[in-house]
Parts: C-alpha cells; sequence; structure tokens
C-alpha cells in the first residue's frame, strides 16, 4: 500500500465516553450563559452553537487534496482544509452581513450562496487547470464509480496515483460546503451583533446609532475567529486529505459535530459574557 | 438607478484589482514556494537532490495573505484616520505590510533551508537577496490591489465592515482562491517537468524536482515566469470572478428585491456546475482511459 493510500485506522474510530464528556461541557456552559443571561445572551448563544456545527458538518464536505493533490497524485483541491473552509465561509459572511439589515432569514441564505459561490468557481478553476493546463482528466481513488454520474473512475487513475482532479462527487460535495460554511459563519455574526445592538448601548451610554461600527466590528471578528476554530477542529478529524461526502472519512462527522458544538459553545459564551454585566 | 450604475461600475473595477490581484498572488507564492507543493521543496534535499528554489512555506497562503491584507488595510485605515489622502494612505500601509512580508520570507527560507543541514543543502545569499525582493514585489502588487478593492468596497458600495476586517476576509479568500488554482500548476507541471505531460506525478518519483535550467541550474525566478502564464492567470480569473459576481449579484439585485439575489446566485452555481461538468466530460472523451476498464479494476 502507498503512503497516499495506507490510512490511519485509529483515526476514524468513534469515542463514546468522548462524546458524552463534550454534549455534558457543551450543556454547561449553555447553562452558565442560562444563569447570566436567560433571554439575549442563551438565544445568541444558541445561534452561535448552530452556526459552528453548520460550519463544522459542512467543512466535511470540501473536497481538500492538500500536498498529494498538487502533484496529481490523489484528488481533491491542492490546499488545506482549514483554509478553503475559511476562504469559502468568509466570503459567505461577506455576503451575509451585507445583507444583514434584510433580516436573519434572508442575511443568513445569502451568505451560504456566497460560500457556494466561491467553491462552485473554484473547484470549476481547480478542473479547469487539471484538464486544459495539464493535460489530466478527473479520478476518484475512494469510489469504482462516482455516486451521482456513474462514471467509472479506475481507468482513468493514472500510474503510480491515487487519482487526480475534482469528480462530480467532489464538485458538488464542495458547493455543499461552501453553503453550510457561509450560512453557519453569517448565522454567528447575526447572533451576536443581534445581542451586542441590544447590550451595547446600555453599557456603554451611546445611542444605538453610535453604537454600530463597534458591533459591527465586535460581532464580524468573533465570526471569523469562530470560524476558524471550527475549521481547524474539522481539518483534525478529517486528518489531512478528504475527497468528499463519497469518501469513508466524511462518516466522521458525529465526532466533530459534538466537538464543534463544545468549542463553539465556550468561545460563544466569552463572546455573549462580554456584554453582560456579572452580579459580583 | 444612478447608484446601480455606479455600483456596477465600482463591481468591474473592483473585479479587476481582484484578476490583477490574483494572478501576483499566485505568481509570488509560486515563486516562494508557499503553496503545498513546498513538501516536494522541502523534500528533495532529503532524497539527495540539492537545489536552488526559495522555500518560504510556514504559513499556508490563506493565513499569510490574511495577515498581509489585514495589516496593509488596517495601517491605511490608520493613516486615513490621520487625514491622510486615501491613496497615499493605501500605497503606504501596503508598503509597510510588504516589508513585513519581507521579515516573513528571509526568515522563512533561512528557518526552513537551515533544517536541512544535515542533508547537505546550503543556504544560498545570492538566492536569499535576489528572490526576496521579487517575491516583495509582487507581494505588494496582490496586497495593494486587494486592499485598494476593500476600500472600494467599504466607501463606496457600503459595507458595514471596517477596512481591516474586509482585508482579512478577502485575503483569506485570495489565497484560498490562488493556492486552490495555481498550486497543481506550480507542483505538477513545473517541478516535475521531467515527468509525462498528462498523466499524475508517480509517488515513486516523490522529491525528484527538476533541478536546471537551460543554462545552469534552476531558481524561484524561472518558476514564477513559467508558472504565471496559465497558473497566475487561471488564479486571477478565479479570484476575479469570485469578486465580481458576488459584488454584481448583490449591487444589481439586491436592491431590487433581495431574493433575486439569490436566485442570481443560485443560478450563477447552477451555471458553474455545469461547465464544471463539460469540462470532465469532455478530458473524459478527448484524452480517454490510461488503462482498459477491466485491467484497472483487476
Amino acid at each position: 500500500m502507498s503512503a497516499v493510500a495506507a490510512k490511519p485506522q485509529a483515526g476514524g474510530a468513534i469515542n463514546p465516553t468522548a462524546m458524552v464528556v463534550g454534549i455534558i461541557l457543551t450543556l454547561i456552559f449553555l447553562a452558565i450563559c442560562y444563569y447570566f443571561s436567560p433571554t439575549l445572551g442563551m438565544t445568541a448563544l444558541i445561534g452561535v452553537v448552530v452556526g459552528g456545527v453548520l460550519i463544522g458538518f459542512g467543512t466535511h464536505f470540501v473536497p481538500v487534496g492538500g500536498a498529494p493533490a498538487a502533484m496529481g497524485q490523489a484528488p481533491g483541491i491542492a490546499t488545506g482544509v482549514a483554509m478553503l473552509a475559511a476562504g469559502a465561509g468568509l466570503a459567505g459572511l461577506f455576503g451575509g452581513a451585507w445583507a444583514a439589515e434584510q433580516g436573519i432569514v434572508i442575511a443568513v441564505i445569502t451568505g451560504g450562496i456566497g460560500g457556494g459561490m466561491l467553491m462552485a468557481i473554484t473547484c470549476m478553476m481547480v478542473n479547469f487547470i487539471y484538464v486544459f493546463g495539464m493535460g489530466i482528466p478527473s479520478a476518484s481513488g475512494k469510489v469504482a464509480k462516482d455516486p451521482i454520474t456513474g462514471d467509472t473512475q479506475a481507468e482513468f487513475k493514472s500510474q503510480g496515483t491515487e487519482g487526480h482532479g475534482l469528480p462530480f462527487i467532489s464538485f458538488v460535495g464542495g458547493v455543499i460546503g461552501g453553503l453550510l460554511g457561509g450560512a453557519g459563519g453569517t448565522l454567528i455574526y447575526m447572533s451576536l451583533l443581534n445581542l451586542y445592538e441590544a447590550a451595547l448601548p446600555g453599557i456603554m451610554n451611546v445611542t444605538a446609532a453610535q453604537v454600530m461600527p463597534i458591533a459591527v466590528s465586535t460581532a464580524g471578528i468573533f465570526a471569523v475567529g469562530l470560524f476558524l476554530v471550527n475549521a481547524v477542529l474539522t481539518a483534525y478529524n478529517i486528518t489531512g486529505t478528504i475527497e468528499g461526502p463519497h469518501d469513508p472519512k466524511f462518516k466522521r462527522w458525529p465526532r466533530s459535530i459534538v466537538a464543534s458544538a463544545c468549542a463553539s459553545a465556550l468561545c460563544g459564551l466569552v463572546a455573549v459574557l462580554i456584554v453582560v454585566p456579572l452580579p459580583i | 438607478m444612478e447608484h446601480i450604475v455606479f455600483g456596477i461600475g465600482i463591481t468591474a473595477l473592483a473585479g479587476a484589482l481582484a484578476t490583477v490581484a490574483g494572478s501576483a498572488e499566485d505568481t509570488e507564492s509560486n515563486i516562494g514556494s508557499q503553496g503545498d507543493p513546498n513538501s516536494q521543496v522541502q523534500l528533495a534535499p532529503q532524497m539527495g537532490f540539492l537545489h536552488r528554489i526559495f522555500n518560504k512555506a510556514i504559513a499556508g497562503e490563506p493565513p499569510a495573505y490574511g495577515l498581509w491584507c489585514c495589516l496593509g488595510a488596517g495601517l491605511a485605515w490608520a493613516f486615513m484616520a490621520m487625514q491622510f489622502n486615501a491613496v497615499l494612505a493605501i500605497v503606504l500601509g501596503c508598503v509597510l505590510a510588504t516589508f513585513v512580508q519581507g521579515v516573513y520570507a528571509t526568515t522563512a527560507y533561512v528557518g526552513r533551508t537551515a533544517s536541512l543541514a544535515k542533508f547537505g543543502q546550503p543556504i544560498y545569499v545570492d538566492i536569499l537577496k535576489s528572490i526576496t525582493t521579487v517575491t516583495m514585489a509582487h507581494a505588494f502588487i496582490a496586497i495593494f490591489c486587494t486592499v485598494t478593492l476593500c476600500h472600494l468596497i467599504n466607501t463606496a458600495l457600503g459595507h458595514p465592515f471596517p477596512l481591516p476586517l474586509l482585508g482579512l476576509i478577502w485575503g483569506i479568500a485570495l489565497g484560498a482562491a490562488g493556492s486552490a488554482t495555481g498550486n497543481p500548476y506550480y507542483g505538477k507541471e513545473r517541478q516535475y517537468q521531467n515527468q509525462k505531460f498528462g498523466a499524475g506525478v508517480p509517488i515513486s518519483a516523490s522529491g525528484n524536482i527538476v533541478r536546471y535550467a537551460d543554462a545552469g541550474e534552476r531558481n524561484s525566478i524561472d518558476n514564477g515566469w513559467f508558472t504565471s502564464k496559465i497558473g497566475g492567470s487561471a488564479s486571477g480569473i478565479c479570484f476575479g470572478m469570485i469578486v465580481f459576481l458576488e459584488l454584481w449579484r448583490t449591487v444589481v439585485f439586491e436592491a431590487i428585491n433581495p431574493w433575486y439575489a439569490i436566485i442570481v446566485g443560485v443560478l450563477i452555481i447552477l451555471i458553474f456546475t455545469v461547465i464544471d461538468r463539460y469540462i470532465e466530460v469532455w478530458a473524459r472523451k478527448t484524452y480517454g482511459p490510461y488503462t482498459a476498464a477491466k485491467e484497472a479494476e483487476a
């Protein structure tokens, strides 16, 4: 078995004890938030946790091949998991934040579409470079047939490689990953923005209009930070490369969701508590 | 209507700036071997292939460009707060960010190459002096174009995010688009120019990168020249399309009805899906399989 084909067997196992500990920790963080701010803060934290879970789940769809993909040795996009997911999700956050005045539903959908567009354009250009720049057709190394198109893959793998390019299922996975990541990032931003818009004027003794730049900036920075936290956590879960939803590593998503929920709850609790006066 | 026409003009300008930024970013990263192919540049001396290729990969392109564009945008924002002219403020901010990139490139090259001392790989001072400035020049173009488009988005199109945050977001997106599109062309097509065209690099050939040029040893400026022709251009088109289409659908359609912008976004995704599928099928039909189907399955 080649170095690329070798997979860490222990990495795929799901540890029930760790999952339960993660869920309990998440509930503890939520309870702390409920104690200090049962309405506004709690609503914001739930939005942050759901957004974080969307980002963590969405990152599993993004086909990332890392260094082997850059040499045409493995399928996927030739960059890191966290980086590509962050690029797509933040482009979505950019669009979602622009539509913030239209309400949370439109903003979240707009954010998702923004992330999906970045991934669709990027995935298309990756195949463009492989086909027209390097003369290499797409081939998956993980499945015999593309689950969507039914195209056979094995005979299109060049000798000594695990496949290359982006088969159609990987393209679709990339777009779904961008959609979920963009929507999740925007949901985090909108949740925190609503909290800061309501809480900051009272704390700083200024009008709602004056507090807007601070609220927007702080919510935006927390959204970017939470995005990176969840994307990097998922990158550890994936351990290097993944082809998309058809890859066996995709089945590890439950572990990542618990980790994302727990990390988002802790980071979100900090984001909430900076505007909630503590009864000390 | 007038503000929509104005918005379309700004969108076109931002798209053009993004195209130049994407192209410069990919060329800069290829000269510095910052993308994923850096693994081969690092591996080669360990396999006995000493070389004169620059390697400054101690961070991926997206976080590195996120830092530099955020720094350029933040400094430009600070200069503008000090009542500097916007053009001067952006230029000064980007120059200072480029100096940070220069320090990063120098320490990264020296650090990475020093770790290969046990394999006999020297640190070439002439390479350090000649290549670092070339990467800085390309980085300045990429950072300047990105910060300028962020300034246009912020002031002319009215995006709520402050300039430094826009710099961070679009810097990361620039690195993501540039590394995704440009890396395979540098990694496969340039570093492994001695391998067959139209096939991936066999894993057994890892580390055996091309080290000699037409005359003398190959250096990273040769790599930048080669990859700028297709990899750089494609990265530029990729990032240009991302910025232009995202702004265009928002500026034109969101003013009429927010749902129109969403529908147009979905249509754009579907159009690129069809184009991608066409390219995939075209390649399968035109290039054909490497082996017979039954033989491959066996």
